[in-house]
């Protein structure tokens, strides 16, 4: 496991940002961490990077405990609140943060970089000039510098264009592919859904469901039903096998466990003198299973 | 001032007399003046050194580098060690060259041991206020360390006015307050030391400056107060960086 977490809780004063929080992300996974502002998220995140300091339990990054400073020379991350020096030039930051990481071949670390967040040829101006999508990209380019096996992403694409967010999601997908483990915290569930291969659940501080991401989706299936002759009785016996609800246009909708369940549900509804106009599937996204497990959660 | 003492209705026609006198005071209140200027400076410099970066989350990115906490407040101080004092350098070699222009025999006199002996002195004081403000950095918002800095800064002044005028009144007491208030605030202490390397006391004009500055007591400060000096500051930084090492980023 590249992150494993046992029990990690951290306390100010008397709230809780994070309870017992435990994690184990494989290595050269995409792993998203989710739930709603003010959730944990970023304390945790802070805590894997050694910003902050846990009040109880432990944990590794890179096989090193949390807050060994040798597992950060493999290591990128960007804040959710992205801030750099804004007298700076692009170039001399990317030096700066080269320096700091103590990297090898900085000026050839520094071009991979600046091709792979599109910023060549805008290097030469100062970081207080850049767009706020600009100061973003540079932001990321920093933490690919040290090409890093592990990278917290905190919002990576907040202040992103949708040019801008495929970009970014291209480069996350691109850096699965070299093998790097990316830790994901996103609000935009549809990307999430798009690049993850797990994701974490974590609400009021508690990690509330960890899943493969096609385990997640693939359990449940929406069916939207538009049909005529529908009795009371009928839905009352339908009802007792289908999850059904009616919605505001008139339709149905119900939830199966697999596709084989339509055949049959088609069938009984035929054989019950339904007139039948519309059986569509759907797929549930990310986004319903968030609402489902944050919003159960209250 | 060097055209005053002539010329007032007090000491006309009294010559040449007063003239040591006001040569002495300007010197003085130059070397006053510029390392007020130095010590708001370093303030202003220090106070926002780390509070702005953790404020604003510029800090962030830097302390998730391969760096221990104590390489970034070291750094920190390290920088700004050399800024204030590149200031302070460039200040009182100005004092000098000001004063050599205008032939003041304070200034003229001066020989090689006294000129580097105060000039290190000088640079003492933005170093040791250093220290205290990157505590304060490490502890406070910007402002607040900034405020609390000039006050101690300030205090110090007034621990020398304590001791002085204890020293006139001739009360124990009254002098102990002001020793143990330059000991919370050792500045006015380097500061009076370089004064009086640099404008050292002798003849009348010196018997009628004594007590004209904020300078204590009229006694050097003697090595025990320089060592406790050293200790205060390494003390300071230690404490920084131990508050720091321990400190959440949020």
């Amino acid at each position: 496991m590249i992150i494993e977490t046992h029990a990690l809780t951290k306390t100010y004063g008397n709230k809780t940002a994070c309870d017992q929080i435990n994690l184990s992300v494989e290595a050269g996974q995409i792993y998203g961490f989710l739930g709603r502002n003010g959730a944990g998220k970023s304390t945790c995140i802070k805590m894997l990077t050694g910003l902050v300091f846990p009040t109880s339990g432990s944990g590794t990054v890179l096989g090193r405990p949390l807050g060994d400073v040798s597992a950060r020379e493999k290591m990128g991350y960007l804040p959710e609140l992205f801030r750099y020096q804004d007298w700076m030039t692009g170039l001399d930051l990317l030096n700066f943060h080269a320096q700091l990481g103590k990297l090898k071949n900085k000026k050839d670390q520094i071009g991979r970089v600046l091709k792979l967040v599109g910023l060549e040829g805008q290097e030469k101006y100062k970081v207080g000039s850049y767009s706020k999508g600009m100061q973003q990209r540079i932001g990321l380019a920093c933490a690919l510098l040290p090409n890093p096996r592990l990278i917290f992403l905190d919002e990576p694409t907040s202040a992103l264009d949708p040019i801008g967010r495929k970009d970014v999601r291209d480069i996350i997908v691109s850096l699965k592919d070299e093998g790097t483990t990316v830790f994901l915290n996103s609000h935009l569930l549809s990307e999430v859904e798009a690049v993850c291969d797990s994701v974490t659940f974590i609400h009021k501080g508690t990690v509330v469901r960890s899943a493969r991401m096609d385990e997640l989706l693939m359990n449940k299936i929406s069916l939207t039903i538009r049909a005529k002759g529908i009795t009371e009785d009928l839905f009352t016996k339908l009802n007792k096998h289908y999850e059904l609800q009616k919605l505001a246009d008139g339709s149905l909708t119900c939830s199966l466990k697999d596709y084989e369940e339509i055949p049959s549900l088609a069938a009984s509804l035929i054989s019950n003198g339904v007139t039948l106009y519309e059986l569509t599937p759907h797929r549930e996204t990310l986004e319903t299973v968030f609402m489902q497990i944050v919003g159960e959660e209250g | 001032m060097l055209n005053y003492f002539p010329n007032s209705s007090v000491t006309h026609g009294m010559g040449d007399q007063f003239r040591p006198f006001a040569i002495q005071m300007v010197t003085k209140m130059g070397f006053q003046f510029s390392a007020m200027l130095i010590a708001l400076l370093t303030i202003m410099l220090g106070s926002g050194a780390i509070a702005s970066e953790l404020d604003s989350g510029l800090i962030q990115g830097v302390l998730t580098r391969p760096i221990q906490r104590y390489q970034y407040i070291l750094g920190k101080l390290g920088g700004l060690i050399i800024l204030a004092c590149t200031y302070a350098t460039l200040l009182f070699s100005l004092i000098l060259v000001i004063g050599a222009l205008f032939g003041l025999s304070t200034i003229t006199s001066l020989t090689f041991s006294q000129i580097i002996t105060g000039w290190l002195l000088y640079l003492l004081l933005p170093v040791a206020i250093l220290c205290l403000t990157v505590f304060g950095s490490v502890s406070l918002k910007a402002v607040s360390n900034g405020i609390l800095m000039i006050f101690v800064y300030i205090l110090g002044n007034v621990g020398g006015m304590v001791e002085m005028i204890g020293q006139y009144v001739n009360n124990n007491s009254v002098i102990g307050t002001g020793i143990f208030i330059s000991l919370i605030s050792p500045f006015q202490t380097i500061y009076s030391t370089m004064e009086r390397v640099m404008v050292p006391s002798s003849g009348l004009a010196a018997s009628a400056m004594s007590g004209a500055s904020l300078s204590g007591s009229g006694k050097p400060a003697s090595i025990w107060m320089f060592i406790y000096i050293v200790t205060y500051m390494l003390g300071f930084v230690i404490l920084a960086i131990r508050k720091f090492s321990r400190k959440d980023i949020t």
